[in-house]
């Protein structure tokens, strides 16, 4: 497995996965259109493109869970087939999920060698060894990790190591990876790159899946973009710049830092004081967050996933129950009222997960653009919804947002991300709610409509309205936010105008180091 | 997320649904015919010709001699079946359609021997006692749901037994009719019996359970109420979201449920032979083939209903097939069996997932 070719020469790349004329085709949908992707020993190769580009099918093409309906895989220079990822284990390829596929009650050393696991004579595990190998792997890696520590003990960031770890143990000498960092402080993610340019440094290939412009510019050697299931192109890292990938991805120039001009704060619409929500275990989810939303104003709160933030928006929405503090909504007190009582005094809602929570994925398009509405503006005589109405209300959403959709009678979960996300927002804003609480507003949405669910956010900010943004994208908080907040373990711990929240500083505040 | 864009890519191994597949439509008649295959199979297999007992079957269920036995047979199982699919259709489950069947029987029973209104309107009372009771019963399985962290699936169903346990006791004891040794009640005072039509065998309670139809099919389809239902269903997690009471929501559609249920059982007991008898709402499985038929169309009011007639007819003319053909009537029910089970597994291919997540 050790290959002694450290000499990581990447003007010359020597191919170890050769994919040609990958076409995948799913119903209605051209996934893959005729992709090549090239791979060589030694390289971190960034796949990027928007959602719906093809990235995925592509990955998992590659990964042997998904058969193409025509193209061909040379891998190590021989013609092969791979029917199914134990195949693709079996080759050599690993891959890293989006989603762990961890056992959270097992150590660190069960977890790495589960599958692959050493035997002793008669077929029994040999703890020993597996420990021992693992140690082995992770001195030799610089991992940093205790291979006797229970998984669920760990943080998100050192969860994925573990992950690498078993691919490792496998022997892979091709590395995918999916989006992994979204789960990531700055910080982490830092630490990921480190061990994959060591990685790579090894002889090893790894296929970076992200639409993170960021991340390709700081670690890949080369970049294949796709777009619409094509490939664009295919750079070298060096020699371009995130205008160039950004172009390459949606066929445009894009500005890629907008700040938009400041609002005009006015009267307080949502004051949150001491307001503590359990957790799992005794430790509060939320830690007694203070804050003011004033109209006019966007704040933003900025966190790793898992810092709190999740659990304050849902005590402020009405989906989980506080423990103690108050939330006032135009100066009434809400802190224990239902969700509909909040919506009809003034609160809308844009939830991280469109999927499950701001939408019915199998519900057609009119029928959930109509929630909210459907006991009052669209009752027609006697009380009745008149599907009319909903049509009509719906197509006003849909041309008001550019929703690209067949008709208003598709099921939600048919429209690709981003239109979804337009959808739900939409429905959101068309409340004209005096508060708007958007979570995650643009996660996994191309940037085309990431740039116009911008834009729509400040124009309500303008409005008059008061909208608490909570983002993982640092570069969205700082694009949009009047106030900038920064939940970590549980609290806020820093509190910044605009002009004062670096970047640098609330990456440190969302890591813990500081204040 | 369960999108179809090109980022969605299903787990290895699953083969792809095919296009017929992929409509609700589709997965139905694969199952009803796969259903008609196997049954043919089976047929031939007893050693009968499968289209005499095919015809058999159909003059069974059609034929002029037998239709008002049909007609009488669909009453109770479209009506269990609209009862059992309202809570569906919120994406929950009644399963104590027989107790609260019982209790509105029972309901109607108490009301009707007892009653000192004159016997038109001790009609119409036991019809509503009938219908509380029944909707009562079920919204307190509800409460168990909603307050006492029992699961509706349980506390539905346990709820189920002590009623029926209870309207066995009296009609064996309190209630029993005294010129008989059957464990039956005494028979309803003359004229207090729902009135029937045509040729006297169809009670005008078959109108009465299609008017529950169509008033099922309008709320479903035009009323805020039907909308939060269909969400429920659709999507618990987005209707919280969207403000909908989810506790107030399943005692009210437990309530309708049973209601109707209840009224059902009512409407039987105020017809031919005018008495309860213990186990006869039972027995014939009015509830569960009401519950097959609910399932079957997803809860949809026109294709419930649609199926109900169609397992009611198939059950009924059962008896025909098996007196000319001597093949045995439980074939339907395997029949009806299979078409529950491919439409289970066939709906789990078009959901495109393994197992749960």
């Amino acid at each position: 497995m050790t290959n002694t070719d450290n000499g990581t020469n990447h003007t010359t790349p020597r191919p170890v996965v050769r994919l040609r004329g990958i076409t995948v085709r799913y119903p209605g949908v051209l996934a893959n259109d005729g992709v090549d992707l090239d791979l060589a020993a030694g390289e971190i190769h960034a796949l990027m493109g928007e959602n719906g580009a093809g990235k995925s099918t592509l990955a998992s093409v590659l990964y042997g869970a998904r058969r193409p309906d025509t193209g061909t895989l040379d891998l190590f220079g021989a013609p092969t087939r791979l029917a199914s990822p134990a195949d693709a284990i079996a080759a050599g390829i690993g891959m890293v999920h989006q989603h762990f596929m961890l056992f959270p009650g097992l150590t660190v050393a069960e977890n790495v060698v589960y599958g692959a696991e050493p035997l002793h004579r008669f077929g029994v595990v040999d703890r020993a060894a597996a420990r021992r190998a693992v140690a082995d792997l992770v001195r030799r890696y610089g991992l940093d990790l205790d291979p006797d520590a229970l998984v669920r003990d760990l943080p998100v960031g050192v969860r994925q190591r573990v992950e690498i770890l078993k691919l490792l143990h496998r022997g892979a000498r091709v590395l995918i990876l999916d989006e992994p960092t979204a789960v990531l402080t700055p910080g982490e993610a830092d630490r990921l790159f480190t061990v994959l340019r060591g990685l790579a440094a090894e002889g090893r290939a790894v296929l970076l899946v992200t639409h993170k412009l960021g991340e390709v510019l700081a670690v890949s050697h080369r970049v294949t973009v796709l777009r619409d299931g094509r490939r664009t192109t295919v750079l070298r890292t060096e020699e371009t710049t995130a205008g160039d990938l950004a172009a390459a991805m949606t066929g445009r120039d894009l500005d890629l830092d907008v700040v938009h001009p400041p609002g005009t704060p006015g009267e307080p619409v949502l004051e949150v004081r001491e307001l503590t929500v359990a957790g799992r275990g005794t430790k509060p989810a939320v830690d007694a967050a203070t804050f003011t939303v004033r109209a006019g104003e966007i704040v933003g709160i900025a966190g790793v996933a898992g810092n709190g933030q999740a659990e304050l928006v849902a005590a402020v929405v009405g989906l989980r129950r506080a423990r103690s503090g108050v939330v006032r909504l135009r100066g009434e007190e809400i802190t224990h009222a239902p969700v509909a009582d909040r919506r009809r005094r003034g609160l809308a809602y844009l939830p991280e997960d469109r999927g499950e929570v701001g939408a019915a994925g199998q519900a057609s398009l009119a029928d959930n653009l109509a929630a909210g509405f459907h006991r009052g503006p669209l009752l027609g005589r006697f009380g009745f919804l008149s599907p009319t109405a909903l049509t009509r209300h719906a197509r006003r959403i849909i041309d008001r947002f550019r929703v690209r959709t067949p008709d208003t009678r598709t099921p939600i979960a048919a429209l690709s991300g981003g239109n979804q996300q337009k959808a739900v927002l939409g429905r959101e804003l068309a409340h004209q709610a005096p508060l708007l609480v958007a979570e995650q507003p643009t996660r996994g949405v191309d940037i085309g409509a990431v740039q116009a669910i911008h834009a729509e956010l400040v124009a309500y900010r303008d409005a008059g309205h008061a909208v608490l943004l909570v983002s993982a994208e640092l570069s969205e908080i700082r694009g949009l936010s009047d106030r900038v907040l920064v939940c970590y373990d549980g609290r806020v711990v820093a509190e910044w105008d605009r002009d004062e929240a670096t970047e640098h500083r609330i990456g440190l505040a969302m890591a813990g180091e500081a204040g | 997320m369960t999108s179809r864009t090109a980022e969605a890519t299903p787990p290895a191994g699953t083969a792809r649904p095919s296009r017929l597949l992929r409509t609700r439509g589709g997965v139905v008649a694969l199952a009803v015919l796969t259903g008609v295959v196997v049954g043919t199979l089976v047929l031939a297999g007893t050693g009968t010709n499968p289209l005499t007992a095919y015809a058999a079957l159909a003059t069974g269920a059609f034929g002029p001699d037998n239709l008002p036995d049909t007609l009488s047979y669909v009453l109770p199982v479209l009506g269990m079946a609209t009862a059992l699919a309202i809570p569906l259709r919120a994406g929950m489950v009644n399963l104590g359609g027989e107790g609260q069947l019982v209790l509105g029987a029972v309901g109607a029973l108490v009301t009707g021997l007892f009653s000192p209104l004159p016997a038109p309107l001790t009609v119409v009372a036991a019809l509503l006692v009938g219908t509380l009771a029944g909707a009562s019963y079920a919204a307190l399985a509800a409460l168990c749901d909603s307050h006492l962290g029992v699961p509706l699936l349980v506390s539905s169903l346990l709820l189920s037994y002590p009623a029926i346990s209870f309207a066995s006791y009296l009609v064996r004891f309190p209630l029993a009719d005294p010129g008989s040794s059957l464990p039956q009640s005494e028979r309803l005072p003359a004229g207090v019996a729902l009135p029937t039509l045509g040729a006297g065998q169809i009670s005008v309670g078959l109108v009465a359970v299609l008017a529950v139809v169509a008033a099922y099919t309008v709320v479903d389809r035009r009323t805020p109420a039907g909308y939060e239902v269909r969400m429920t269903g659709l999507g618990a997690r987005f209707a919280s979201y969207a403000g909908i009471d989810r506790p107030r929501l399943t005692v009210r559609v437990l309530a309708a449920s049973g209601g109707i249920a209840g009224l059902v059982g009512a409407i039987l007991v105020l017809g031919f032979p005018f008495r309860f008898i213990d186990g006869a709402l039972i027995s014939p499985q009015y509830t569960w083939i009401g519950l097959m038929a609910a399932l079957l169309a997803a809860a949809h009011p026109v294709g419930t209903a649609v199926a109900a007639f169609f397992f009611a007819a198939l059950t009924s003319g059962a008896f025909e097939m098996e007196r000319i053909t001597q093949a045995p009537r439980e074939l339907t029910a395997i029949v009806q069996a299979l078409v529950i089970i491919v439409l289970a597994t066939s709906t789990g291919l078009l959901r495109g997932k393994g197992g749960p997540r």
